[in-house]
C-alpha cells in the first residue's frame, strides 16, 4: 500500500490533551513523614528534582498522576514561534534520551507547538542537558554551551542532571528550567518546553 | 560450545567459563596508504542519540579503519551493597534494557541463595522481557526507517513505540520497569496489557519490505558472518543463538519457543529478524500471561555466602550477570550485549561507505550507556 494512503488511513493520532502519564512519573504527595529516601528527596516536603521515583516511600508518599512537575525560571518569548533544541547526553542511562525523542512521536507532535530538534548547537535556541556529569563530557558540554548563540535557554532534564539522582554528580550550570523525572515522561518534558517559550504549558 | 563474551578476566561460553580471556579493542581495519585522511564523528553529534566518538580513516568513500571510544560518558556505578540498593542502580545501567539487567541480576542472586522463583513470577518476568523486546525492536526499526527518510512509516513505528511504553507504564507504573523487580516478585498488573495496536504489524512489515530504496540501503550493508555473534546479529546470519533457547534461565520452552532465524548476515537480515521477533514476542506475551498470576510481595531472607551467574536474552543478545553474596551484601558484575555488538559493528563497517554507516549503526541496537560503566 502506498505510504501516503496508509498514513491517511491511520487518521489523526495526535492528542489534544496529555495522556498516558505513568503513576511513577508524576508528582508525589506527602501523606506522612518518610525518612529513608535514598536521595534525600523527602527532607522537608518532597523535592521533585531529587526524586528517582523508586517507590520506597509508598504509601507515605503517593503518586498524584499530575505530570506538571517542572520549574521554569526564565521564559524567552523570542522563541514563541520556533524553538530549536540541541540535546546533549553527558552521562545518561539512555532513558532520558529515549523519552525526549518521543515528544516527536505522533501522539505528542512537538512541531505543532513550534518545537524542533537540530543537529548542531550553532543552530540551536536551547540545550537540553541529560545525565550525570562525567569527566569526558565536561569539556564537550562547555564547548556546546559556548557554541549556542545568545539568547539561549538551558534546560536540565532528569534527576541525574538536576541533582545527581542515585548515580553520580549533578550538572553544575545555570539552568533556565528543570524537568524532573527518572526519566521524565514526554508530557512533563512538553509542559516545560512550552512554558519556556512563553506558552501556558501542557 | 558458543562464545558469549568477556566478563572481568573470564571468557564466558554458553556452557562453561574460562579464565584468561584476551582483551578486545574497539578498533577494526588497517590503513596507511597515500591520500588517506581521518575524520572524527561525535562524541556529541545530531545523528547520535548517545555520546560516543568514532575516528574514521578513509581515502574518500570507503571506510578503511575505525576506532570507537564509548567511554566519554563513563559512569562510575558501584554495584556492591544491600540487594535493594544495588537493584536501584542496576535498573539504571541501560533504561532500554532495564528489565533484562534487573532480571539477570535477580536471577543470579536467587541462584547464589539456592532460591527458585515461583513459576508465576518467572512467567511475569518473561512478559516483561518480551514487552521490552517489542519496544526496543520498534525503536530500532524506527531509527532504520527514519535514516532512510521514509517519514510516514518512521512516525508510525514511533507511535507504536510510544504505545508500548504506555502499555508498560499502565501495567507496571513505570515506562522502563524501574522499581518493578525484586527477589521472587514482579510488581506489575499484566491484566492491563492490550497489544491490539500491533495486530496489523505483519502487513505493515510486508509493505516496508516492498520499498526498494530501503532494501537497497539494507542489503549487503554491514555484513558479518562469523561464529562469535550474539542476539539478532547471530540469528540474521542463520545461527540459532538465543539465550531464551539455550540458557534455561527462564521457562521459555514451556511456551513452545524456537528462535527466528534468517540467512542474510547484513542490515537487511537484522531488520527482518527484529520485525519477525516483534510478532513472535506478542504471541509469547499472550501465552505467558495465561500462566502468570498476580502475587503479593513476600520478604526473601538474604543470608549466608554464595556465588551465582545467570544469562538471559536481552533485545540485542546475551546479557550475563555474576554476583557474590556475603551476609546481606552483594557484589555484582555484568557483561552487556552492546560490548560484543560494538565490536561486530566495527568489523562490519570496514569496506562500506559513510552513507551506509548510520543504517549499519542502527541495525545493531547498541546502547553506549551499558558499555560506559565502571563498577569499580
Ligand atoms: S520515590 Fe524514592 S526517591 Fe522519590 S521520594 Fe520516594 S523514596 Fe525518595
Ligand atoms: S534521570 Fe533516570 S532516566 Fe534519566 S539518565 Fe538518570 S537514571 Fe536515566
Amino acid at each position: 500500500m502506498n505510504w501516503f494512503i496508509r498514513g491517511l488511513k491511520k487518521g489523526i493520532q495526535t492528542e489534544r490533551e496529555p495522556r498516558g502519564t505513568p503513576q511513577w512519573g508524576s508528582a508525589l504527595k506527602v501523606n506522612k513523614e518518610f525518612k529513608d529516601c535514598p536521595t534525600g528527596a523527602t527532607q522537608g516536603g518532597w523535592d521533585a528534582g531529587k526524586c528517582v521515583f523508586c517507590r520506597r516511600c509508598f504509601p507515605d508518599l503517593s503518586p498524584t498522576g499530575d505530570h506538571r512537575m517542572g520549574k521554569v525560571s526564565r521564559t524567552e518569548a523570542k522563541f514563541s514561534r520556533s524553538f530549536y533544541l540541541y540535546p546533549i547526553d553527558v552521562g545518561t542511562c539512555g532513558g532520558c534520551n529515549a523519552e525526549l525523542k518521543l515528544i516527536a512521536s505522533p501522539q505528542y507532535d512537538m512541531t505543532r507547538f513550534g518545537i524542533f530538534f537540530t543537529n548542531t548547537p550553532r543552530h540551536a535556541d536551547g540545550v537540553v542537558v541529560m545525565g550525570v556529569i562525567t569527566e569526558g563530557m565536561r569539556e564537550v558540554l562547555r564547548e556546546t554551551l559556548e557554541a549556542v548563540p545568545s539568547p539561549k535557554v538551558v534546560v536540565l532534564m532528569g534527576a541525574c542532571a538536576i541533582s545527581g539522582g542515585i548515580i553520580g554528580e549533578k550538572v553544575d550550570v545555570d539552568a533556565d528550567a528543570v524537568v524532573p523525572g527518572c526519566p521524565p515522561s514526554p508530557n512533563t518534558i512538553l509542559d516545560v518546553l512550552i512554558k519556556v517559550k512563553g506558552g501556558k504549558g501542557w | 560450545m558458543r562464545f558469549i563474551g568477556k566478563l572481568g578476566n573470564v571468557c564466558i561460553y554458553d556452557d562453561s567459563q574460562n579464565e584468561e580471556c584476551p582483551d578486545f579493542e574497539f578498533h577494526a581495519g588497517s590503513s596507511g596508504g597515500y591520500g588517506e585522511f581521518t575524520f572524527v564523528y561525535g562524541p556529541s553529534a545530531g545523528g547520535l542519540l548517545e555520546s560516543v566518538q568514532f575516528k574514521i580513516r578513509t581515502s574518500g568513500e570507503q571506510i578503511l579503519e575505525i576506532h570507537a571510544d564509548p567511554y566519554f560518558k563513563v559512569r562510575h556505578i558501584s554495584l556492591s551493597g544491600g540487594i535493594d540498593d544495588v537493584a536501584l542502580k542496576v535498573e539504571r545501567i541501560n533504561a532500554m534494557f532495564s528489565a533484562s539487567h534487573s532480571i539477570a541480576f535477580l536471577l543470579s542472586v536467587e541462584r547464589s541463595l539456592d532460591e527458585e522463583p515461583d513459576y508465576e513470577t518467572q512467567m511475569g518476568r518473561i512478559v516483561e522481557l518480551e514487552l521490552e523486546r517489542v519496544r526496543n525492536h520498534l525503536y530500532v526499526l524506527h531509527k532504520l526507517v527514519d535514516t532512510g527518510a521514509l517519514g510516514v512509516a518512521s512516525y508510525q513505528l514511533q507511535a507504536m513505540q510510544e504505545a508500548t511504553n504506555r502499555v508498560i507504564g499502565e501495567a507496571c507504573g513505570h515506562r522502563y520497569f524501574f522499581g518493578v523487580n525484586s527477589l521472587n516478585h514482579v510488581e506489575c498488573n499484566f491484566e492491563k496489557v492490550d497489544l491490539r495496536y500491533l495486530k496489523r504489524f505483519n502487513s505493515f512489515l510486508n509493505d516496508l519490505l516492498e520499498n526498494r530504496i530501503l532494501i537497497d540501503r539494507f542489503q549487503n550493508n554491514g555484513k558479518i558472518d562469523q561464529d562469535w555473534l550474539i542476539g539478532p546479529t547471530a540469528r540474521a546470519s542463520g545461527r540459532k543463538y538465543d539465550a531464551r533457547y539455550d540458557s534455561g534461565s527462564l521457562p521459555y520452552k514451556d511456551l513452545g519457543f524456537s528462535p527466528v532465524i534468517e540467512r542474510s548476515p547484513d542490515v537487511f537480515g537484522r531488520f527482518l529478524v527484529r520485525g519477525e521477533e516483534i510478532m513472535q514476542s506478542v504471541d509469547i506475551i499472550q501465552e505467558a500471561m495465561k500462566k502468570w498470576k498476580r502475587k503479593e510481595r513476600k520478604e526473601v531472607k538474604v543470608k549466608g555466602t554464595g556465588e551465582g551467574m545467570s544469562r538471559l536474552e536481552s533485545p540485542s543478545g546475551d546479557m550475563v550477570y555474576r554476583v557474590m553474596i556475603d551476609g546481606s551484601k552483594v557484589k555484582a558484575s555484568f557483561l552487556p550485549p552492546s560490548k560484543a555488538n560494538l565490536l561486530f559493528f566495527l568489523k562490519s563497517v570496514i569496506g562500506t561507505i559513510f552513507t551506509d554507516f548510520p543504517f549499519n549503526w542502527e541495525s545493531f541496537g547498541i546502547w553506549i550507556s551499558e558499555i560506559g560503566v565502571d563498577t569499580g
